[in-house]
């Protein structure tokens, strides 16, 4: 047969392969079934453009988080939620349910007091009573993802402590048995225990907010660009934005389609200025100047989802 | 296609201590975790998809591997068959719980196979790649092709069965 039969007669193989995956008509012909048998093979073969791509996503990224590290107050990570109550419990609450550590208590700027607990590998910083006073930061309960040995005694133990039952301890499909609660002050807490190695705790730290938005799609586009996010899953293939994990730094913040419950959160970061500027232009209102404080230099802003961003350079450790 | 267990160790050891050296990881087995995923969904798009999530789901737990001589790439299966599941249950809202099953020997044979399809293709004559890519991976048309490359389609076509040919060549009876 001449060479230009045979070059005629494997494409319109392998027009069949791409088009419909089907070889078949061409198995009979011993001269061209091997070639169709590789044409089918070759419909898997990786676009060299994405795997480039992904390559250089994954360049970046790991060269940003360890740059970003590099401002983090020491015993902290990038992000740190800063919850507000109107009166003392929250701290003993984490204590007693959490088996957090007590790091650090002391009188706060608004007339309350500043404490800031250990909870596992995470920080939280509370700031308990202080009601007469206005203060920048709301009195709001927020939500935070919690990563524990046993999910079923710590939701008992947090029930004991006076948390109400948002739901009970149960086997999730995305890898945890999960338990969530509302502490007396109305934070949710959704407690977790991992149920399979590539479970979300292996991406998390012991605490990560979860930030609640209307319109999940949309706010992560301004967490991007506004702090400097990188959204490293979400679960919107084909359909609407139900869950996103993003990493700040060392730490990651996780969105969730639902009910604002907006928070305030220290956001350690090499160059305050430079992201406070960033949040602004991405839409952002400022509830904080940026000025230089004994601890360090911070501003503050509140995003579209009402969600408060302190960032903050850390002053050098004295020694 | 099988890596040294040694070679794993060191891998990951690089990895754990300088987050920058993942992308060895990545690069060592990117085709491996893509090839076992496109066979179980056929589908271009979503295979991407998923291989990207794997590798983002291992750099984020790098830092908790504990090596206990477990080769890297079972440890990626894993992963990998746990997103697929997560894949198929989007995919069908009523069905059970997907089975979340890790490729077995008959099936890392196939896979291996691929990847040696694959290292084929990059060993080919340039051209006879680009034809190979642009038709297979962007799939274009003859003419489209012929139109980038500014030749004949007829041309084009030559280079197309050269290129298989070779390919059958280098697989010995393979595919």
């Amino acid at each position: 047969m001449a060479e230009r039969d045979l070059a005629d007669r494997l494409d319109e193989i392998v027009d069949a392969v791409i088009a419909r995956g089907d070889a078949t008509a061409a198995l009979r012909d011993p001269e061209l079934a091997p070639m169709a048998r590789l044409a089918a093979a070759l419909r898997d073969y990786p676009s060299p453009e994405f795997k480039a791509t992904l390559r250089l996503q994954f360049q970046r990224r790991t060269t940003m988080t360890a740059v970003t590290m590099t401002a983090v107050r020491e015993g902290f990570t990038t992000v740190t939620p800063y919850i507000r109550v109107r009166e003392a419990g929250l701290a003993d609450f984490l204590v007693r349910v959490f088996d957090a550590q007590e790091t650090f208590s002391g009188r706060g700027g608004d007339g309350g007091m500043h404490r800031e607990v250990r909870v596992g590998d995470s920080m939280i910083m509370i700031g308990e009573g202080g009601a007469g006073r206005t203060g920048i930061m709301p009195i709001r309960p927020v939500a935070c993802h919690v990563f524990v040995k046993d999910v079923d005694a710590t939701f008992a133990r947090a029930l004991a402590a006076g948390a109400a039952s948002l739901g009970e301890p149960e086997d999730r499909h995305y890898g945890e048995r999960a338990g969530f609660v509302a502490d007396p002050f109305g934070n949710r807490w959704y407690i977790a225990t991992p149920t399979r190695p590539d479970s979300l705790a292996s991406a998390l730290r012991t605490v990560t907010p979860v930030l609640h938005s209307r319109d999940a799609s949309a706010y992560l586009t301004f967490l991007e660009r506004a702090l400097g996010a990188v959204v490293e899953l979400r679960t919107d293939v084909d359909g609407p934005l139900r869950y996103a994990r993003l990493r700040i730094g060392d730490a990651a913040i996780e969105v969730s389609e639902g009910d604002p419950m907006p928070g305030s959160f220290m956001l350690y970061v090499n160059d305050p200025d430079e992201r406070y500027g960033h949040a602004l232009a991405a839409g952002a209102s400022s509830v904080m100047a940026l000025a230089d404080q004994p601890y360090g230099r911070v501003g503050g802003v509140q995003d579209v989802a009402g969600n408060q961003w302190f960032f903050s350079r850390p002053a050098p450790a004295r020694s | 296609m099988a890596q040294s267990t040694e070679d794993d160790r060191l891998l990951i050891e690089a990895a754990r201590a300088d987050p920058a050296r993942f992308v060895d990881v990545y690069e060592r087995y990117v085709d491996r975790i893509y090839a076992f995923v496109s066979r179980r969904t056929g589908n271009r798009a979503a295979a991407e998809d998923i291989t990207s999530q794997v590798f983002e789901r291992a750099l984020a737990a790098v830092g908790q591997f504990e090596w206990r001589g477990v080769p890297v790439s079972a440890w990626l299966f894993r992963i990998a068959a746990h997103a697929l599941a997560d894949y198929w249950r989007e995919r069908a809202r009523d069905a059970h719980e997907a089975p979340a099953d890790v490729p077995d020997s008959r099936e890392l044979e196939a896979i291996d196979q691929r990847i040696a399809l694959y290292r084929s293709v990059e060993r080919l004559p340039d051209l006879q790649r680009r034809v190979i890519e642009m038709r297979f991976v962007e799939e274009k048309s003859i003419r489209e092709v012929a139109a980038v490359l500014d030749r004949s389609e007829g041309a084009v076509k030559q280079l197309q069965l050269r290129a298989l040919q070779n390919l059958r060549k280098s697989m010995g009876g393979h595919g």
